[in-house]
């Protein structure tokens, strides 16, 4: 039988949180190699000490871009373009719906969800020039935006255990909300901690991040509960977000095709991440977060973090 | 179909609590899922409203009525008849008697199946008639009506009016044997009683005939269907042992009695015993169907005339019934009688010479010869010291020519030329020179005494009361009566109306043999506390109350040559003895007293124990129809319903498993 977790039981954060966090941030740096996140070139062109490339002067442009030398060999103005330098911030959109609530008390999804999240964005904040932590449901919820420096690391905490699961979710309506807010239109990583139940949705949400450049990468909770629910015989089904419910009669045949078709939804998503060059992990509630996050970041190629 | 136990039917109730559950849907568990959305795309075909998931809960509920249905028939132990054979109305007579415990076949000498208990050796005729119980009861139609008497010495129903063969055979079972003679009359007449207005009542009585007494009861009515059990005839057995204490000689008497049941003549041997010890053995020949008797004299060795004992007669002879082998009797003890003569010393002569002659009646120790007046201080310091007189009390006082102004405490006295008041028997005048005859009656006190010729001087003319409780044992020719004896509840009192010193019965015998008679009928012991004899299987409670404050009777039972010590409470001055399952006595200790009672069967009709033979049209099989076919299945359709149910639960297990597994 499923049971709901409740925000009470063994802490959120637990007093080596920290000593795990700091390990996180080492092997982040390691990852890096030393190079400054912030320092990450972008493909577009801007102003900076890197050249480029040439084109054909036009009225406007800065006259401080004009190449003379190029002027005196072949008589033609020419500007200079330069590798545009632009901050890397960190977005951490955490689904708190009533759907994430589910797993034994402790370890459930939106308990594993936050201490991830926290992970997340103390990586972020020591490594990239901003972290954000932007929690949803219906719509975004006020959270922590642009955090600079490992010190913000106790807001962080403490604004995620004053989360708590909220009723239903509204993915699309919720992306729509973040991306109209200036910051967020500028591209930068965001991490989407959800379990994605309604892919339809998830797929236009995480369609709206693309269009505004961001690299995606969208982690999916799931607990041993939905992988094997210990239902059977005749039973009313309820649904934890909307409270609507069915009688059904769960029998082994339902059962297997459940499983099947659960992991039919997973590779679904999984799938549609691979052919739109989004990163995709999913972190049962079984595997310690810090093992996750390890794994997140050391993983190289497409689908790792810091790839 | 009949059911046993209509009660049953109330768990009929729960079919309908299984309907409501299924009608009103058994309230489901509650599941709360991520989302609901996701199941209810994969789950179209499993919804409960579906036709198939219909069938399925209508055929789950249906099975489970059925289940119910079963059940509660089950506990009603239904009957069904299969209409071959009409009911009937059979009430069973079980004739458990003493010749029931006859050992049948080979087994009647073996050395295993004597030692075994009646109700336990499978070899008794009381075991067989056990089978013939359960073979009657599972070989008729289950439709009967079964009634099962006890014909022991008073009949018991011990299974009444019932559908139940099982109860019957039960009941059966639990019947134990009794040791004495089955009344086999009194139970068909209780069964006949039970049988009015029942269809086509029958009486089977199970019994070896009862030395006969069953074949003319079943000759006189048809509705009486003997059941014979069993075939032994070899049989010597102790019909009778009796003994009785002869006073006048300090001995006894014992009446030996034995039966020869078979059809061969026996030479046999009975060895009598005495507190254990041998005492002598009679040989015997015994004709076939013939009884032998002897009276045997036993004379008291030791102390046993003073406390007495028990004789042990023994038959060493392997037979078929060991119960009748041997008998017990009790000898109680003989204590001479204390005579007080009251007398003046003139005329005290010829009556202290008769009683000296009397020994071992009279007890010359403790009997006294005293003037009235001795005699009334004597009384008077006796009754004065209330049981703790120094003098022993008499059992018989002798006024010779006085009497005392009351009459006297003894209760046994005998007045020689007195005749006091209070008899209401008052003189009125004299006789002169009257003859003397014997009243035609016969009585004890005139055994072997001729007073014919005897002549007398002169006596007294009595007139007797109509109602005084007087008998006249000797009179004149014209009818006044000269010895007179007035017997009273609580006193005897022997008259003579004439002085014996003025006659010439001093030179007959007539007078002394009369005064012995009266020494020796007017002399009694005060009752035993135990019954002497006691039949196998009878309950023994003491013949008069226990001494003042006794909690405990101490009872010994001794058989098989022990004591066992068996102490039994004592209520109300009484207990209640059961142990006389077999042969042997019981000794009880009752203050200074010790009594004896004798167990034994002795009963002649049981060791006759050839068994009745019937002509073979009046075979109990044949007139009771007995089958060996379906019918005796068909009285535990219970079993039936059982396995149904059974069945029935597996198969919905199996549906139950199908739903959730398919």
């Amino acid at each position: 039988m499923a049971r709901r977790a409740s925000s009470g039981g063994e802490p959120l954060f637990g007093p080596d949180f920290l000593t795990i966090l700091e390990r996180l941030d080492l092997i982040a740096r390691q990852v890096l190699h030393g190079r400054r996140q912030a320092l990450r070139p972008s493909s577009r062109k801007g102003s900076s000490v890197e050249f480029k490339d040439f084109r054909e002067y036009s009225p406007g442009d800065d006259p401080r871009t004009i190449d003379w030398m190029v002027y005196g060999r072949l008589g033609e103005l020419y500007v200079r373009l330069f590798r545009q330098e632009e901050e890397l911030d960190l977005w951490v959109l955490l689904d708190r719906s009533a759907s994430m609530n589910f797993g034994e008390p402790g370890t459930s999804k939106f308990d594993h969800a936050r201490r991830i999240a926290a992970a997340l964005t103390y990586i972020g904040m020591a490594n990239m020039d901003s972290a954000s932590l932007i929690p949803f449901d219906t719509e975004t919820r006020p959270g922590l935006q642009r955090m600079r420096g490992k010190g913000q690391i106790f807001r962080v905490m403490s604004t995620l255990e004053s989360l708590e699961p909220a009723s239903r979710t509204d993915f699309v309506r919720a992306v729509q909300m973040f991306t109209s807010g200036a910051a967020a239109r500028r591209p930068g990583m965001v991490v989407v901690l959800s379990d994605f139940y309604g892919l339809q949705a998830a797929r236009t949400a995480l369609d709206r991040l693309r269009f505004f450049k961001h690299q995606i990468h969208v982690i999916q909770l799931v607990c041993p509960w939905e992988l094997d629910p210990p239902l059977r015989g005749e039973l009313r089904l309820v649904d934890t977000e909307s409270g609507a419910h069915q009688d059904l009669t769960i029998t082994d045949s339902l059962l297997r095709r459940y499983k099947t078709a659960f992991e039919a939804f997973s590779a679904d998503l999984r799938r549609y991440a691979m052919t739109h060059s989004v990163g995709f992990d999913r972190a049962t509630t079984q595997t310690s977060f810090d093992e996750f996050v390890r794994g997140l970041l050391q993983r190289a190629g497409p689908g790792g973090l810091l790839a | 179909m009949t059911l046993l136990a209509p009660w049953a039917l109330w768990f009929l109730a729960i079919a309908g609590a299984v309907v409501a559950l299924y009608l009103l849907k058994i309230k489901r568990r509650q599941a709360t899922v991520p989302a609901l959305d996701f199941w209810l795309a994969l789950a179209g075909r499993t919804r409960v409203h579906s036709l198939f998931e219909r069938l399925k809960r209508l055929l789950s509920m249906l099975l489970w009525l059925m289940i119910v249905v079963g059940l509660a028939l089950a506990l009603g132990n239904p009957i069904v008849s299969l209409g071959r054979v009409k009911p009937r109305a059979i009430a069973i007579v079980f004739d458990n008697s003493a010749s029931m415990q006859t050992i049948e076949g080979n087994a009647s000498v073996g050395s295993d199946a004597p030692r075994q208990t009646s109700a336990q050796n499978p070899f008794t005729r009381f075991a067989l008639a056990r089978k013939a119980v359960d073979d009657l009861t599972l070989h008729r139609p289950v439709t009967d009506q079964w009634l099962l008497i006890e014909a022991a010495r008073e009949p018991r129903v011990l299974a009444p009016w019932t559908y139940d063969t099982r109860s019957v055979r039960a009941a059966a079972a639990s019947i134990q044997p009794f040791g004495g003679s089955a009344e086999l009359q009194p139970a068909i007449e209780l069964a006949k009683q039970l049988l009015a207005g029942k269809p086509d009542p029958c009486i089977v009585v199970i019994s070896d005939g009862a030395a006969g007494a069953l074949q003319p009861l079943a000759s006189a009515d048809p509705t009486i269907i003997p059941w014979p059990i069993g075939a032994a005839t070899d049989n010597l057995g102790i019909a009778r042992l009796a003994v009785r204490a002869d006073r006048q000689h300090g001995n006894y008497r014992a009446l030996l009695s034995v039966v020869n049941a078979s059809d061969q003549k026996i030479d046999s041997q009975v060895t009598l015993r005495i507190n254990g010890s041998a005492s002598s053995v009679e040989l015997l020949s015994v004709e076939p169907r013939a009884t032998w008797e002897k009276t045997i004299t036993i004379e008291p060795t030791g102390d046993i005339a003073r406390n007495g004992g028990v004789l042990h007669a023994l038959i060493d002879r392997p037979d078929a019934l060991p119960l009748d082998n041997e008998a017990f009797a009790i000898l109680q003890p003989i204590r001479p009688a204390v005579v007080w003569l009251v007398s003046s010393p003139e005329t005290a002569f010829f009556f202290e010479q008769a009683l000296g002659a009397m020994d071992p009646l009279v007890s010359p120790e403790d009997s006294l010869t005293m003037s009235l007046d001795q005699y009334e201080a004597l009384a008077a310091a006796t009754a004065g010291a209330s049981g703790q007189a120094p003098i022993t009390p008499p059992d018989l006082v002798i006024f010779n020519n006085c009497s005392p102004p009351s009459l006297p405490a003894a209760r046994h006295v005998i007045y020689l030329n007195a005749w006091p008041e209070q008899l209401q028997a008052p003189a009125a005048g004299s006789l002169e020179a009257p003859q003397l005859f014997l009243a035609p009656r016969p009585h004890a006190l005139t055994d072997h005494v001729t007073l014919q010729g005897a002549r007398l001087t002169k006596a007294r003319k009595v007139t007797l009361a109509e109602s005084g409780g007087a008998r006249v044992l000797a009179q004149t020719a014209a009818g006044d009566p000269l010895i007179v004896l007035f017997e009273h509840p609580d006193r005897q009192s022997l008259c003579f109306a004439f002085d014996i010193l003025d006659s010439d019965l001093p030179f007959r015998n007539a007078f002394p043999l009369m005064l012995r008679n009266a020494v020796a009928f007017m002399h009694e012991d005060a009752p035993p506390y135990l019954p002497p004899e006691v039949r196998i299987g009878e309950t023994v409670r003491p013949a008069r109350p226990l001494p003042l404050g006794a909690t405990t009777a101490q009872l010994a039972v001794l058989r098989d040559g022990a004591t066992r010590e068996a102490p039994t409470p004592v209520s109300d001055r009484s207990f209640t003895f059961t142990d006389t399952a077999s042969a042997g006595a019981i000794r009880l200790i009752a203050g200074e007293e010790t009594s004896f009672a004798a167990i034994s069967l002795a009963d002649g009709a049981e060791s006759r124990i050839a068994p009745i033979v019937l002509p073979p049209d009046q075979d109990p099989a044949v007139r009771l129809s007995l089958s060996r076919g379906l019918l005796a299945f068909g009285g535990v359709p219970w079993v039936t319903l059982v396995l149904l149910v059974t069945a029935l639960v597996v198969l919905e297990w199996l549906t139950f498993h199908f739903r959730w597994t398919e």
